[in-house]
């Protein structure tokens, strides 16, 4: 039931359809760096560079997601789609999916890889230079700074800022700028580097579905992994021992999140594996947003998603064989598989850490 | 008070039962787990179906909890991690295994897809039988005892049992990686390229076996004060 598409890898991500459920396809290695040089489950990476290749599988949700964006209409505001599961379904992977096909549609990405990696174990927090009662993490913007200029190389160029940005007394953005220079002034400058992400997100808003000629109209794909992390509580303390209410980094997503531009779509992720105070059984939009949450992205186009059914098992184990992954005799036999089925309940976190020692 | 006095009324019963801890009588068989250990009876040889007669009737000591009827379980394995066991804490000795033959088989992998097709076959890529080859290498033939011949002791070239060489080299792979390695690497990362190097025949734990069988080769000479 498997097979492994070996030839030209360009757009193949729009010709996927319901009947290639289950199989693999091959990511063209320029694209994972591009794209993906921190956004890939730790796990999928190592995966990635045991077999010096990295291969997705086609999954129900993933196509169903890929089926609405080529559907949406886009003069319209933008549509919030929200991947949800228990632990280990492959919501990340799904979402890297459909984030690759927009990537091979020409689309500008804006990707969080994952939003709890905000709002906890930060070694640095400043008050913000911008405005009192906020709070900046110079270290994570800077960093996500660098990410988005590896992936939308090409966009920074041409896109030029609408206004006139004032860091401090002696350095300003003028307006007219491409976004670039915006860019390179939050990486060098670690301190205004939270203020500059806020920056660039309102630029991209502003200018995603604006421009009626050819070469200026851009899709505008707003990714976020763990976007309950937006709404929920922070682990992180001041000096004084008390916690940050506001945050500039969560504070500019979640004015992303809201649908007052258009010209995109927003694509996210439920995850409870790195939320802060969460109960682990808490896979549910409702549960894992909170109230908040739940009132600010509402409506939105949830999606589920689930373990394996038995073709998409199959085809995963016959991927690992092909590979020369599962080496122990006894896996290779029936009663093996049947014991892995057993063992995982189909689940494709738990089949790989399963497989990868046997 | 009468929380105190409460304990004492209830009925007790241990909390462990020390079946395997208390010495069995001798009679008592081993437990085989395996689901290939009832084979009928028309395969048997009679000296096998005596053996099968006298399973039925005599007793079996209790299984351990560690030990599987599935096919993945292995019992050099389970002794292994049983040896880095600390403090009695099986999970995550278990864990530190499974992580060691994830890592080996990573590499070995990674070497088989990156190299021609010619070199693929000699790459063995199953971490199990890179362990077992592993200790295989590490194990001593001969040994040293110490007797005490007229007042002054000599180091007696002796032969070993395999119990003994099998707990020498498992011994030797685990304190070798305990302490001659860098502080801040993890005992999985430490084990596994261990493992590669005595798969390979090089490494600390081959060079210590070797001059073990240096030694024993030198005092050859006082091989008669052995009377065993």
């Amino acid at each position: 039931m498997h097979f492994l598409f070996n030839f030209d890898n360009t757009h193949l991500s729009t010709y996927h359809s319901e009947g290639h459920s289950g199989q693999y396809y091959t990511l063209p290695p320029t694209h994972i760096q591009k794209l993906f040089p921190y956004g890939l489950p730790p796990r999928f990476q190592l995966q990635i560079k045991t077999f010096n290749e990295g291969c997705v599988m086609v999954r129900p949700p993933a196509l169903e997601l890929i089926s609405y964006l080529k559907r949406a209409d886009y003069s319209k505001p933008p549509l919030r789609y929200v991947l949800y599961g228990d632990i280990g379904t492959g919501k990340t992977m799904s979402l890297c999916h459909a984030l690759h096909y927009c990537y091979s549609q020409g689309w500008l990405i804006v990707h969080v890889p994952d939003a709890h990696l905000w709002v906890k174990n930060c070694k640095e927090l400043l008050p913000s230079s911008s405005r009192p009662s906020r709070f900046d993490q110079p270290i994570q913007a800077s960093q996500w700074l660098k990410n988005f200029k590896i992936t939308n190389e090409r966009f920074l160029s041409k896109l030029k800022t609408t206004q006139r940005y004032v860091w401090t007394k002696r350095e300003s953005t003028e307006k007219g700028q491409p976004l670039g220079e915006l860019i390179d002034q939050g990486v060098n400058r670690m301190k205004s580097s939270s203020d500059v992400v806020g920056a660039v997100l309102r630029e991209l808003r502003l200018q995603a579905g604006g421009a009626t000629e050819g070469e200026g109209a851009f899709k505008l794909a707003v990714a976020v992994d763990g976007v309950n992390a937006l709404w929920g509580k922070t682990s992180l303390k001041k000096e004084d021992r008390t916690m940050p209410e506001e945050l500039t980094l969560i504070h500019n997503l979640r004015k992303m999140m809201k649908n007052n531009w258009s010209g995109g779509a927003i694509l996210t992720a439920l995850s409870q594996t790195g939320s802060v105070f969460k109960p682990r059984s808490a896979y549910l939009p409702s549960e894992l947003l909170g109230e908040e949450g739940f009132d600010n992205m509402e409506p939105f186009v949830p999606v589920s998603v689930s373990n394996y059914n038995e073709k998409e098992f199959e085809s995963c184990y016959l991927y690992y064989l092909d590979r020369n992954w599962l080496q122990h005799p006894h896996s290779r036999s029936e009663e093996g598989k049947k014991e892995l089925i057993f063992l995982s309940n189909k689940n494709p976190s738990i089949l790989e850490r399963l497989c990868a020692f046997l | 008070m009468a929380a105190s006095v409460r304990h004492l009324l209830k009925p007790w019963t241990p909390s462990l039962c020390l079946v395997r801890w208390s010495r069995y009588n001798p009679y008592y068989l081993d437990p085989d787990p395996s689901k290939d250990a009832r084979v009928p009876e028309s395969e048997l040889s009679p000296e096998e179906k005596e053996l099968q007669e006298l399973k039925t009737v005599s007793p079996i000591k209790a299984a351990l909890s560690s030990d599987t009827s599935s096919a993945f379980n292995d019992p050099l394995i389970s002794k292994f991690i049983n040896m880095m066991m600390q403090d009695g804490n099986k999970i995550l000795a278990r864990g530190i295994m499974t992580q060691t033959l994830e890592t080996i088989k990573r590499k070995q992998v990674e070497k088989y897809h990156k190299s021609p097709a010619a070199k693929r076959e000699e790459i063995e890529c199953n971490p199990y039988t890179v362990f077992h080859q592993a200790l295989e290498n590490c194990k001593p033939i001969i040994g040293l005892a110490s007797v005490q011949k007229g007042g002054k002791s000599y180091q007696v070239p002796v032969p070993l049992t395999d119990n003994r060489r099998r707990f020498l080299a498992m011994k030797w792979l685990i304190t070798e990686c305990r302490d001659n390695k860098h502080r801040r690497t993890h005992m999985y990362e430490k084990l596994s390229q261990e493992l590669l190097a005595a798969f390979a025949n090089e490494g600390n734990v081959v060079k210590r076996k070797h001059d073990l069988h240096k030694m024993a080769e030198a005092n050859r000479a006082y091989a008669h004060y052995r009377w065993w």
